[in-house]
């Protein structure tokens, strides 16, 4: 079915609220989901396969900081989707950046990384480049890597199914390189075990989103009415007292 | 012409304007007492249309006798085409309910891009009239839906039929032959986004700007229907009605508790269409020259004032002492500046000691209405790119005293007193409906929306005031990764301390808080007049009362259509 970017954002939030999200989160979990799927990169997909999980955060701990210095930080997202933990690890690699030229942040046991890239769009837009890059799969490893100039409005994505073996480790870790001094861009290399790579220039990003402002978004209508439906926690219950609150006659 | 530059050099910096401190103008009370001004919305919109004379005409008028039917006009710009498409249905009298939880209305209506064919017409007939529970495309910008006023509509009809002209002490009291109860735009049941109607469409890319043109079309669709019926009940009797009396019927509008979270949501935008209207008054402040014209035109605008103000007819008795208040004030105002107006700094000071909050604002859009060469071109500058970003470097020691300056009026806020946190913002499973809540009587509070800013800032400050004590060299970045409950208020924190007026200074969440002055200052931004509170949750109001008929487009126009009057009755002087 068809839906306005608006009314997406408007039921992911509701979603994210009544999934335990806090305030400024939800927010920035339903803005990187809209982000992607507005932008062509299959943010709905991404989502459908996260949502039987994203209740399970509540009961995990926060990311903690495990290494910091000048120019760099360790951070365990203690296996948390970076729905709601990413932003705040791109910020500090942000803050680093402004402060020393470059930095380098990894993360460790975050799910869900590709929602990365809004954050590195907002950093982008405020003159701050950014670079990442992660690896993804229990069986077929597949990479990716986005990076963003700055001053620019879009990235670009690389990503490509590897011949590497899967690593525990690596399928959750991700790596952040900011930089106030630096324009960063990113590709995969043509290795030789690489199959069905695909670059997506910020060129051909921006012409996504063009498609989404005319259009709208093309969503699934059971996905649409799982995010309702889980949105409907936000709602309460009606009666004639509450009705009373509402001040109409 | 201005430029962001020279706003920017007048906002801020050693060459700033003498702007309204923040604590004055961001007061809740004085939101709610400002009025209409030239720089409000539905005065902007018209002022596009009668200057590039949009070509706007009915290319489908299908009502039968009693005015239910289609109708289509098509509206042609300087840029575009646009089609605004009517639907009129029988409504019993039962079934008609302002609130948003109707489900039926006398009108439905879209605003779309482009002409309309048979097809898409149809399309649009299976789903307007439904409103909510329909669903559109993104051709459409705006739906919307109205009533009719139950005491007007039929009254005017008769006199019409009769070859009267309606009594216009009888649309002093109630101004509109309908009522809007919902309008709805950027994105909402499929309709094209915001940021579409805002890239795509110049005619349309101020905040509202499609919005109001439907008002506006439908202000002027209700006076052709009410003709049109009269016309075929008794066409050998039928008589037109004259246009002075057309221009003086405006839309009305039911607004709800709906409005009030856009305020606290859009803290930024807000903020926006502050700075241009204080900016405004900054620059008449300073620049506007006294002449003869203005000594002229200026006791003729507090005249105008006061006779619309009696001709506004409300039930409730606040808003009665109110503009009793503003009466008297008009009258002070006059009596100071019988001799001359001096300096308009000086009244301004002077309004603030001896009038009303009311009647300040009431002075305030006099002065603005004086000087169309200082006031007008901000128009041009109501929007704004609302990114709250986080500034992920700032030091927490500067944090904590951004909040300390800015956010003063939360830091002193009792909230552990006595009913300082029993109201709740809520959304019923009622359609959504925003509603209030009692924390003492009601459950539901765990749900509630996040429209405590004062609260929320002071929960932060405590927290942030706590981890600097541990932490004292990190960075906003580094207290993120630690507090990652606060981005949300920090972000919002940092982000209006880059703006000049910041948040609305209020605690949303006291018992005692009245929704009415957002709900108020919303409208005044958009430009209605006649303020008819209902209760402290919705209010009546009316929209284009004395605009230029869509005859008029084309025709001299000299944009004084503020505070409109009851035009003489034939008889009359």
């Amino acid at each position: 079915m068809h839906v306005s970017m608006i009314e997406l954002k408007a039921a992911l939030r509701r979603c994210f609220e009544a999934t335990g999200y806090y305030v400024g989160n939800y927010e920035d979990a339903a803005n990187m989901i809209l982000w992607l799927e507005k932008h062509g990169l299959k943010g709905l997909d991404e989502l459908q396969r996260a949502l039987p999980y994203i209740g399970d955060d509540s009961s995990k701990p926060l990311s903690t900081v495990i290494y910091e210095d000048s120019t760099s930080a360790i951070i365990d997202s203690n296996g948390r989707s970076a729905l709601n933990c990413i932003a705040a690890s791109v910020d500090l690699a942000h803050a680093k950046a402004l402060e020393n030229g470059i930095a380098t942040v990894t993360v460790h046991n975050c799910h869900n990384r590709m929602f990365i890239l809004k954050a590195l769009t907002d950093c982008g837009r405020r003159g701050i480049s950014v670079a990442a890059y992660w690896k993804n799969g229990n069986q077929t490893v597949t990479e990716h890597t986005a990076a963003i100039k700055a001053g620019e409005r879009y990235p670009s994505y690389s990503e490509a199914i590897t011949s590497l073996p899967a690593n525990a480790e690596d399928k959750q870790t991700m790596t952040i390189v900011c930089s106030s001094r630096v324009d960063l861009t990113s590709s995969l290399q043509q290795s030789k075990g690489n199959r069905n790579a695909r670059y997506i220039s910020a060129e051909q990003i921006r012409l996504n989103k063009e498609h989404s402002v005319d259009f709208g978004i093309d969503i699934d209508e059971t996905l649409w009415a799982e995010i309702n439906r889980i949105g409907e926690g936000v709602l309460v219950e009606n009666s004639e007292r509450s009705r009373q609150g509402a001040g109409g006659r | 012409m201005t430029t962001s530059a020279a706003i920017q050099a007048s906002l801020r910096g050693d060459n700033a304007l003498p702007l309204r401190p923040v604590d004055q103008v961001m007061d809740l009370e004085r939101l709610g007492a400002i009025h209409q001004s030239r720089l409000s919305f539905m005065r902007t919109l018209v002022r596009r249309i009668m200057r590039e004379r949009w070509q706007i005409e009915p290319v489908r008028f299908e009502l039968d006798p009693q005015g239910y039917g289609t109708v289509v006009y098509e509206i042609t710009t300087p840029n575009k085409c646009y089609s605004f498409v009517l639907f009129s249905d029988y409504l019993s009298p039962d079934e008609r309910n302002d609130r948003v939880i109707a489900t039926k209305w006398d009108l439905t209506m879209a605003l779309v891009d482009g002409q309309v064919d048979d097809i898409y017409l149809e399309k649009l007939r299976q789903n307007v009239p439904k409103q909510e529970a329909g669903r559109v495309n993104a051709r459409v910008f705006v739906l919307s839906r109205a009533n009719r006023s139950a005491r007007n509509f039929d009254y005017v009809v008769d006199q019409l039929a009769c070859g009267k002209q309606p009594d216009v002490a009888q649309i002093a009291r109630v101004g509109y032959l309908y009522r809007t109860t919902a309008v709805y735009g950027s994105g909402k049941l499929g309709m094209a986004d915001w940021e579409k109607v805002s890239s795509r469409h110049p005619d349309f890319n101020r905040p509202f700007a499609a919005e109001m043109f439907v008002c506006l079309m439908l202000r002027n669709f209700s006076l052709l229907q009410a003709e049109h019926i009269a016309q075929h009940r008794t066409p050998e009797t039928y008589h037109p009605m004259l246009p002075e009396i057309k221009r003086f019927f405006g839309i009305g509008n039911s607004t709800g508790l709906g409005m009030a979270p856009y305020l606290i949501n859009h803290p930024l935008l807000i903020n926006q269409w502050v700075e241009m209207r204080e900016l405004a008054l900054a620059r008449v402040r300073v620049l506007g020259n006294i002449n003869k014209r203005i000594t002229q035109q200026f006791p003729e605008l507090l005249e105008r004032c006061a006779i619309h103000t009696e001709q506004t007819v409300t039930e409730d008795a606040w808003q009665t002492a109110n503009n009793l208040q503003v009466l008297k004030d008009l009258e002070a105002i006059r009596e100071r500046t019988a001799n001359g107006i001096g300096s308009w700094d000086t009244l301004l000071r002077w309004s603030e000691e001896n009038c009303s909050l009311q009647g300040q604002e009431m002075l305030v859009s006099v002065m603005l209405e004086l000087y169309p060469e200082l006031v007008d071109e901000l128009e041009d500058y109501h929007t704004v790119e609302e990114f709250l970003d986080l500034d992920p470097v700032m030091p927490l020691q500067q944090l904590k005293q951004v909040i300390e300056q800015r956010y003063q009026w939360a830091l002193v806020m009792d909230f552990s007193a006595d009913g300082a946190k029993d109201t709740f913002w809520y959304r019923s499973e009622e359609k959504m409906e925003p509603r209030l809540g009692d924390a003492r009587e009601e459950n539901g509070k765990e749900k509630q929306m996040a429209l405590g800013v004062g609260y929320a800032v002071r929960k932060c400050y405590d927290q942030l005031c706590q981890y600097i004590s541990e932490h004292p060299q990190h960075s906003t970045a580094r207290f993120m990764v630690a507090q990652p409950k606060l981005r949300g208020i920090v972000r919002r924190i940092q982000s209006m301390n880059r703006c000049i007026y910041g948040d609305i200074q209020a605690n949303l969440l006291d018992r005692d808080i009245l929704p009415m002055h957002l709900l108020r200052a919303k409208l005044a931004f958009f430009g209605v007049g006649k303020f008819d509170p209902r209760s402290k949750l919705w209010v009546r109001n009316t929209m284009f009362q004395g605009a230029p008929l869509l005859e008029d487009i084309g025709h001299t126009f000299n944009d004084d259509w503020f505070m409109p009057l009851a035009p003489a009755q034939q008889g009359e002087l």
